[in-house]
């Protein structure tokens, strides 16, 4: 009977009840955007870090990897120090430098990627042979429609200028062997991969030995935080990064966004909240005849707050349903415009859909509902029954 | 029509033999009405045995109303006692109270007061939800109680579709819902017409013949002429208890 | 970007009017100064006059340095969310610690107007061999991508809100304008027309959306207030993160006000409509 009663109390205004349900919907799909995009950056980065199996990043000291253009100098007695950790199965060292292709009309610039073609995790294979000899590049296809080459291929690459010889400099005639996908590039950002020994060569004596990021995999079950230790006492002139704390150090980054999404959040409640709230109010206030009368043939307190309780969970999970699927139309519309921040990996996502997303959106709706429905419960439950009647008998 | 489903004076409040359903004394009762204090009723004391069939009249504002609501303890008195089957009434707490009024009171309102977006059925039904019986039993009571107020086949409409005067027998019915030991009505017909208030009237009635105590507050002679006893009220005072043939006279 | 001040290490200070430590700079060698930005200054609780060592890597011996200055940082987005130094250098100081010789990353040139910079880019862009002229205003759009997109998506962010706090404001003005209907069936007893009636309720409507709109600019004001208040301390800038302007703040109550004449017409229309005793409830 109070479901009938709490249901039939909202068909009573219909258009009411519906604009009501909407304005929740779509302070619920602001909620589960906010929601998604609070734990989406790092689901979305954890998976792309842990992509390729390697546990942990080694940069130069005091930086992240690639964000800076600082190096390592005496790689290979890096390499060589942290291959001697019985838990390291495998270290992938990263040379990055900016290459260019002449052409008769000026140059065309790209990220290049000095790997060991072995054990490296920059990038997946989509077409062709990897980087099998020194005189091979695998490109991505930014780099193909820039250059117009094609696998087999022959170019020049250069590292660099010397203006007073008018001549580039670090040159080498290479050969596209493969087209590959870059993980942590963006899709727009022409890329090629070479071996690293050729790269460090091409960057003369300033790349002799020097990369700017090791990456290590470490055997199943080992204590990345141990390892992580291990290299800090170790190898002083580095920094290592475990995935959990370069997960935090991009979070801390992108804090921004974490806050907005608490702030937005807090708002659409609120919003949903006041909606709600004054709604079943102005419900309660119209029908406090009705109300007063119920309570005089003998009807409890408690049937009065749960039958405005019903009523302010039902416009609240109606609106909380709508808006679930609103908000996954709407976070794919603002995932696709925060793709598009400069050099992101194309991998990346900011709004990651989660089950749990849902549930908490679903769950902070339905404490808002009930919330909501506090006041105008605690107000239908106590008002004088006595008192209303005569009011209403003389309104 | 169908034979009586009612049955009065439930045991709960089944006054001992010999005594009055209800004893009240000395009951008072004020309110503020901005700044001024109203005495709606003042040191009324009455009794009403089992089966009587009570009309209370007086003008706008004597306190007839307010009387009526501490009868049915929807009000609590300032002072004086109230007992109905032997009961203390005024003293009762909220929850108390409240299934007391659930079980032992029915009331009629001068609005009827239907739940509009019940059917009749279902608002006849709400207070024997309340009071915890079973889907199947309340339907078959609430089907009972509107064919004896001759409503028989209007069980699905709801109040907009029905008439002032079938509103007000669905109401009735609701009153009834619970096998109440008094039935207090306010004006119930002031919202209706002389011949849909004629019905009721005769409603009344037979609803006492067949057992059914009831206090009637009103400004309808041809339902206070229905009564067995008439209490004029002014001032918050009974200043006239007499049996309605003498009233007649 | 000028990474080499990212690779930069301080080590040992050294407070003012101490001694300085042994084996710091040569007394021979004429005293380097830097400046450090306010945020280091605070952290390391360095002050103009102590004394630091700055080396280009974290191993390298680096040179002791004094502190002449204390500058405070740009309001800079691209620098809002990295929780970083900056120090200053003399550039041949900077050349020398770094190992980068005669090297620079960009050099920033002033023209003499706006004719002259075209002229000047491309006669360097003609003769320049490995490097090329950028205008600043073409440099400031490509740097600013970043914030293009983080105002596409507050632009986006900000449709949403709009059409939830539309949905609420013609939500709540058709209630307020429903629970007037008593007294639109009393004025529509006393003989008043209907299309008094219409146009007293969307004045009122209309009255409060404005009213409730002035209301919300003061709210929104003093929320801006704190939100600036709260980013501040979080990333130590004075960048202000929320503005309340005035087309803002005319669009929310051209907003309000269209909205408020909508629901006003739409409810006082329904109401209208029915006969006034009904209104009433009888």
């Amino acid at each position: 009977m109070r479901f009938a009663l709490a249901s039939a109390s909202l068909l009573r205004h219909g258009p009411r009840t519906l604009l009501a349900v909407l304005g929740v919907a779509v302070s619920a799909a602001l909620l589960l955007d906010m929601v998604m995009l609070s734990t989406g950056l790092g689901v979305s980065f954890r998976a792309l870090l842990t992509r390729q199996g390697f546990d942990l990043r080694i940069a130069p000291r005091g930086t992240l990897p690639f964000d800076t253009e600082a190096t390592v100098d005496r790689a290979s007695e890096v390499a060589r120090q942290l291959r001697g950790h019985p838990a390291v199965i495998a270290v992938s060292p990263v040379l990055g430098a900016s290459v260019h292709v002449p052409r008769a009309d000026g140059s065309i610039a790209a990220t290049a990627l000095g790997v060991d073609q072995a054990v490296q995790g920059d990038y997946e294979l989509l077409e062709g042979v990897d980087v099998a000899h020194d005189g091979a590049i695998v490109v991505n296809d930014a780099f193909l429609a820039a250059t117009g080459a094609r696998l087999g291929d022959t170019l020049e690459l250069a590292t660099g200028y010397d203006p007073q010889l008018r001549a580039v400099v670090g040159s080498r005639r290479l050969v596209v062997t493969g087209r590959a996908r870059f993980i942590y590039l963006s899709a727009d950002q022409r890329a090629v991969a070479l071996r690293l020994p050729v790269l460090q060569a091409m960057g003369g004596a300033q790349r002799t030995d020097r990369v700017n990021l090791f990456m290590v995999r470490l055997a199943e079950g080992a204590d990345a935080d141990a390892v992580q230790r291990w290299v800090g006492q170790r190898i002083p002139r580095v920094t290592a990064i475990s995935t959990a704390s370069a997960i935090e150090q991009v979070d801390a980054r992108l804090s921004y966004f974490r806050q907005l999404s608490v702030i937005l959040g807090s708002v659409s409640l609120i919003v949903g909240f006041l909606l709600v709230t004054t709604l079943v109010t102005v419900s309660v206030n119209e029908r406090i005849g009705e109300i007063a009368v119920m309570r005089a043939i003998g009807v409890s307190r408690a049937h009065i707050v749960h039958q405005i309780l019903l009523e302010s969970l039902a416009i609240s999970l109606a609106g909380a349903a709508l808006g679930l699927g609103l908000g996954l139309v709407t976070a794919r519309w603002l995932n696709a415009i925060l793709v598009t921040f400069p050099g992101l990996p194309e991998a990346i996502d900011f709004f990651v859909f989660k089950p749990r997303a849902a549930w908490t959106a679903l769950g902070l709706l339905a404490a808002v509902g009930i919330a909501a429905g506090i006041y105008p419960s605690w107000r239908g439950a106590s008002l004088p029954i006595a008192r209303t009647l005569r009011e209403e008998a003389v309104g | 029509m169908s034979a009586i489903p009612v049955r009065p004076a439930a045991a709960a409040v089944a006054p001992r033999p010999g005594e009055p359903l209800l004893i009240a004394s000395r009951l008072r009762r004020e309110y503020r009405l901005g700044a001024e204090t109203v005495h709606a009723v003042r040191d009324v004391s009455l009794t009403i045995g089992s089966g009587e069939y009570v009309a209370i009249v007086g003008p706008s504002g004597c306190g007839k109303s307010t009387l009526l609501h501490l009868l049915g303890a929807i009000d609590r008195p300032d002072g004086g006692s109230l007992a109905i089957g032997g009961r203390d009434i005024a003293r009762l707490g909220d929850a108390e109270a409240t299934a007391f009024r659930l079980h032992q009171v029915g009331f009629v309102f001068q609005r009827f007061y239907l739940v509009p977006t019940l059917t009749a059925r279902e608002n006849v039904e709400l207070p024997m939800a309340e009071a915890g019986r079973r889907g199947a039993d309340r339907a078959r009571r609430a089907r009972e109680l509107l064919d004896y107020v001759g409503l028989l086949g209007r069980e699905r409409h709801r109040p907009a579709q029905l008439s002032g005067g079938e509103q007000q027998r669905v109401a009735i019915a609701r009153a009834l819902a619970n096998d109440p030991a008094l039935l207090l009505a306010d004006e119930p017909t002031g919202e209706l017409d002389l011949r849909t208030g004629a019905e009721v009237v005769a409603l009344f009635r037979r609803l006492n013949e067949d057992g059914t105590t009831i206090v009637v507050v009103t400004h309808d002679e041809e339902l206070a002429r229905a009564a067995s006893r008439v209490l004029h009220m002014r001032d918050g005072v009974i200043v006239h208890d007499a049996p309605a043939d003498r009233e007649a006279r | 970007m000028l990474p080499l001040l990212l690779a930069l290490v301080l080590q040992q200070p050294q407070r003012a009017g101490e001694p300085p430590a042994s084996g710091g700079a040569p007394a021979t060698r004429a005293e380097r100064t830097i400046a450090i930005d306010e945020r280091l200054a605070a952290d390391a609780r360095l002050g103009v006059g102590d004394r630091v060592v700055v080396a280009g890597a974290p191993d390298a011996p680096g040179d002791t340095v004094r502190i002449a200055a204390i500058v405070r940082r740009r309001a800079d987005p691209a620098e809002v969310a990295r929780d970083e130094y900056t120090v200053r250098l003399h550039l041949d100081h900077l050349q020398a610690l770094s190992g980068y010789g005669d090297r620079v990353d960009y050099f920033a040139v002033a023209t003499v107007g706006a004719a002259a910079t075209g002229f000047v880019v491309d006669r360097i862009n003609d003769a320049a061999f490995g490097f090329r002229a950028h205008r600043s205003a073409d440099i400031a759009v490509e740097t600013s991508r970043t914030f293009a997109v983080v105002s596409r998506f507050h632009r986006a962010i900000g449709v949403i809100t709009i059409v939830a706090s539309a949905t609420f404001l013609l939500c709540i003005l058709l209630l307020k304008v429903d629970e007037r209907r008593r007294d639109i069936a009393a004025l529509r007893l006393v003989g008043i027309s209907r299309r008094a009636v219409v146009r007293a309720v969307v004045i009122e409507a209309a009255l409060i959306a404005a009213l409730g709109s002035l209301l919300g600019i003061g709210i929104g004001w003093a929320a801006s207030a704190i939100v600036n208040w709260h980013y501040g301390a979080v990333y130590r800038t004075p960048l202000a993160f929320a503005l309340v302007t005035p087309e803002i703040v005319a669009f929310a109550v051209a907003l309000s006000v269209v909205l408020g004449v909508l629901a006003g017409w739409l409810a006082a229309q329904r109401l209208v409509r029915r006969p006034p005793l009904a209104l009433l409830g009888r």
